[in-house]
């Protein structure tokens, strides 16, 4: 396996840690500290904080997360076949609008349900 | 391979039942969408017709009547149309039929009328059909999960109710462990063999068996992981203990329905990979497989525990859940016996044989549990069968009927699945295990006749509401059961084409 | 043992990984294990990229981590008591440490033996493929072919939709609020 072509992904995940790392370390060794109640505060974009964060979330979210998971795994299908795309024939294409038209069967049913509105 | 191929390189024809209840499953789910909820008899009635139908091109090549396609061979071997698959197929159908007929108006009862409940059951039965016609590990890998996932989701159809979800969430966390087992076992038998479909596997067992290349422990332990998986569908000990509390929690007419065909579809895979793909694994040169020996320990020790374990319970779907755990023993006996290379086609035969008796009993036993159950699904005890012949006499007759099959009494359906199978393990030298099977069948006579005299020789307050599908749903189960019983040849004669080998 | 470039990176992510699993096991806040096991599945995509598998690579990010964790995390964040776990170890933890102990001698036993049949020291791996041509240039591209191909992968390909939607209709069956429930008026 030749590394040399991940080379510069590896310098880019190095660069994406520094970055944000570097200010928060800097800002640990070199800011002066003197907490008081209103600086402990978690900063929410100036509004004042009710309650706490950690509140169990409405069953929606999951829907969409799941609805997300199915047309994912979806993509993954698809991507080799579209790098393929060149050296296939006519054929390829009819399957691939096999399986996605089983996928936006799928879609309808779920639109009919009403499961994608935010109720 | 550019360009369209025609119909004929597919071999699309021969795999008709599968791809017509595909397409069928596919437009019936659309259509359901433009039914109106009080008007759900037509989706029940049109998966009827589409299930009636696939039957029907199913049956046809079984009986030899037609042969659809060119050859065995579909998709380049991935799909394997025989004489095999084509009986998986009619089981298979033939329950999901049942299935239909018991469900309709149990979910009437249950406030639970859903078209969904329709169109996943079409789902499992296409996996079901699939894994019977694998012609790969991929494809039993894929039909596998489209046997599973439906059928977490009908466990937790019953969806307000804790006992349903509980049963659900459990079967699918355990379900998906399994299933994680079995991706690992295929991996191994890929990482041993450099290949995934059977005859490759065949070949490639061939060559390690005659090399005697190290590559054997790895094929070997892929095996075990492949079985632990798939053991953990067709509820074998001692990987058997979700069954219990599924099949109690999961609506009634949904255990109806998967306790006959996860194990249709677990067994149908394990004779395929098992019996067909590693018949040859014989690790000192004989013509036994080196994997029968766990096999039948399996066997024995799932029919011990199955039988033992059921006298105790109270519940009617908790003890037939440990009936259905200890006639997967019986089951994994011919499977043991599919180890024993000339015997594999027989004890294919058998499987096949003790699936299609099994079922109509299992499915037609757990309909008259549908018939006494209460709405708030309460009433499932053994008392609840107290006094039934006085009440419903022809209700008590089909579960005598019934038990009787699960016994193995003669002239059922049951004894002649037992037959076909201690048969083959007589054949293939497991005469041990053979006798293990026939005490167990004489402890289960405690628990199954002790039913039979609840309902003839005690007076309870039983109730059973029997509404007319449900009713067709138990008689032809009770028929079916009788004409097996009576009958066999009607089916063995047809499963004799059954040969699974590749090679010589 | 030698250290190539291959192999730092290779201890390197197997370091995240297997510390990425440990904490997700031992992280006391079920959301923290939430956000420890993508850090792990970060380190199978590097192992993937070393095994010439940069697809398997890509998949590993875009479906495990970009959507099923994130899918793990919203279901802990569904639980009414996301922070604390009573006791991070259940009281079968030791039974299931000698299950797992038992699983890497049995594959390490197994593995082994063919990697010497391979010409691959095992214990001093280096990991360059004995022969390179072995490896097929674009596998992505050869991917999709077989994925389409009649003769091949194009069966399971296709059933795999319908167990996409098969999965797509419970999720919607069992997550969306039930209407005739809510008619009356019962919200869960």
């Amino acid at each position: 396996m030749n590394l040399n072509e991940w080379i510069f992904i590896g310098l880019f995940f190095a660069l994406g840690w520094a970055l944000p790392a570097t200010p928060i370390v800097l800002g640990k060794i070199l800011a002066p500290k003197r907490p008081n109640q209103v600086k402990q505060q978690t900063y929410e974009c100036g509004v004042e904080m009710v309650g706490s964060p950690w509140t169990q979330f409405r069953a929606q979210y999951y829907i969409f997360a799941l609805v997300f998971l199915v047309f994912d795994v979806e993509l993954v299908f698809l991507f080799p076949w579209a790098l393929a795309y060149n050296q296939l024939g006519l054929f390829a294409l009819f399957e691939m609008t096999v399986f996605i038209f089983l996928l936006v069967v799928a879609l309808v049913y779920t639109w009919r349900k009403g499961a994608l509105r935010w109720s | 391979m550019s360009g369209v191929p025609s119909l004929s390189d597919l071999n699309l024809a021969a795999t008709l039942p599968v791809s017509f209840l595909a397409l069928y499953a596919c437009l019936l789910m659309i259509v359901d969408l433009f039914v109106p909820r009080t008007r759900k008899h037509i989706t029940a009635g049109l998966t009827m017709l589409g299930l009636g139908i696939a039957l029907v091109l199913a049956l046809l090549p079984l009986a030899g009547a037609a042969r659809f396609g060119d050859g065995e061979r579909a998709f380049g071997g991935m799909y394997i149309a025989d004489s095999f698959s084509d009986g998986v197929n009619v089981i298979v159908l033939i329950t999901a039929l049942l299935g239909v007929m018991v469900a309709y108006n149990y979910l009437d009862r249950i406030q639970r009328q859903r078209g969904e409940y329709y169109s996943l059951l079409l789902f499992t039965t296409l996996g079901v059909m699939m894994m019977g016609a694998a012609g790969d590990l991929v494809v039993v890998f894929v039909a596998l999960e489209l046997l599973s996932i439906p059928l977490y989701i009908l466990s937790g159809f019953r969806r307000p109710q804790e006992a349903s979800e509980e049963s659900a969430l459990k079967y699918f966390i355990l379900g998906a462990f399994a299933s994680g087992f079995l991706v690992y076992g295929i991996a191994l038998i890929y990482g041993a063999t450099g290949v995934t479909d059977f005859e490759g596997i065949w070949a490639a067992v061939e060559e390690i068996v005659a090399e005697d290349a190290s590559s054997k422990y790895l094929l070997l332990v892929g095996a075990g992981l492949l079985l632990v998986g798939l053991g953990f569908k067709v509820a074998a000990v001692p990987f058997h203990m979700w069954t219990p509390d599924v099949y109690q929690g999961a609506p009634t007419s949904v255990v109806a329905y998967m306790s006959v065909a996860a194990k249709v579809g677990g067994f149908a895979a394990l004779v395929r990979v098992l019996g067909s793909g590693m018949v040859n694994f014989a690790l000192d040169g004989g013509l036994v497989a080196a994997w029968q020996d766990t096999v039948w320990l399996i066997a024995a020790l799932t029919m011990i525990l199955g039988n033992f374990v059921a006298i105790v319970q109270s519940d009617l779907k908790r003890l037939l859940a440990y009936s259905s755990i200890a006639h997967a023993g019986y089951m994994l006996i011919g499977v043991a016996a599919a180890g024993s290379a000339p015997v594999a086609d027989e004890a294919a035969r058998a499987v096949i044989m003790y699936l299609m008796a099994y079922a109509f009993t299992n499915v037609g036993a757990f309909a008259v549990v549908i018939a006494v159950e209460r709405d708030d699904a309460s009433n499932t005890g053994l008392e609840s069968m107290r006094g039934l012949a006085v009440k419903q006499p022809l209700l008590a007759a089909s579960m005598a009927i019934f038990m009787f099959s699960l016994t193995g009494i003669p002239l059922t359906a049951g004894f002649i699945g037992k037959w076909f199978v201690f048969k083959a393990a007589i054949a293939a030298d497991l005469i041990p295990v053979a006798v293990v099977g026939v005490l167990t069948s004489l402890i289960s006579a405690f628990y199954y006749l002790r039913i039979v005299w609840y309902m003839y020789f005690e007076s309870g307050e039983s109730e059973a509401h029997v509404p007319v599908p449900l009713a067709w749903a138990i008689s032809i189960a009770a028929v079916g059961t009788l004409l097996l019983g009576i009958f066999p040849y009607l089916l063995s004669d047809m499963t004799h084409k059954i040969t699974l080998a590749f090679g010589p | 043992m030698e250290l190539t470039a291959e192999s730092i990176v290779f201890l390197i992510m197997s370091a995240i990984t297997l510390g990425g699993g440990l904490l997700v096991v031992s992280a006391r806040n079920l959301f923290h294990a939430g956000l420890y096991l993508m850090v792990s599945l970060l380190g199978v995509a590097g192992l993937f990229v070393l095994l010439s598998a940069p697809f398997l690579a890509g998949v590993q990010v875009v479906v495990y981590i970009g959507a099923i964790a994130i899918l793990i995390i919203l279901a802990i964040m569904l639980t009414p008591s996301v922070t604390q776990l009573p006791a991070i170890f259940n009281r079968q933890w030791a039974f299931n440490l000698a299950l797992a102990a038992f699983f890497f001698v049995l594959l390490v036993s197994v593995v082994s033996p063919i990697m010497g049949e391979l010409g691959v020291d095992a214990w001093n791996a280096d990991f360059t493929q004995k022969n390179p041509a072995d490896v097929p240039a674009d596998s992505i591209v050869n991917l999709g072919k077989d994925l389409v191909d009649p003769d091949k992968y194009m069966l399971p390909f296709e059933v795999a939709s319908v167990l996409l939607m098969a999965a797509l209709i419970g999720a919607v069956l069992l997550v969306s609020p039930d209407k005739a429930k809510a008619d009356e008026g019962g919200e869960d």
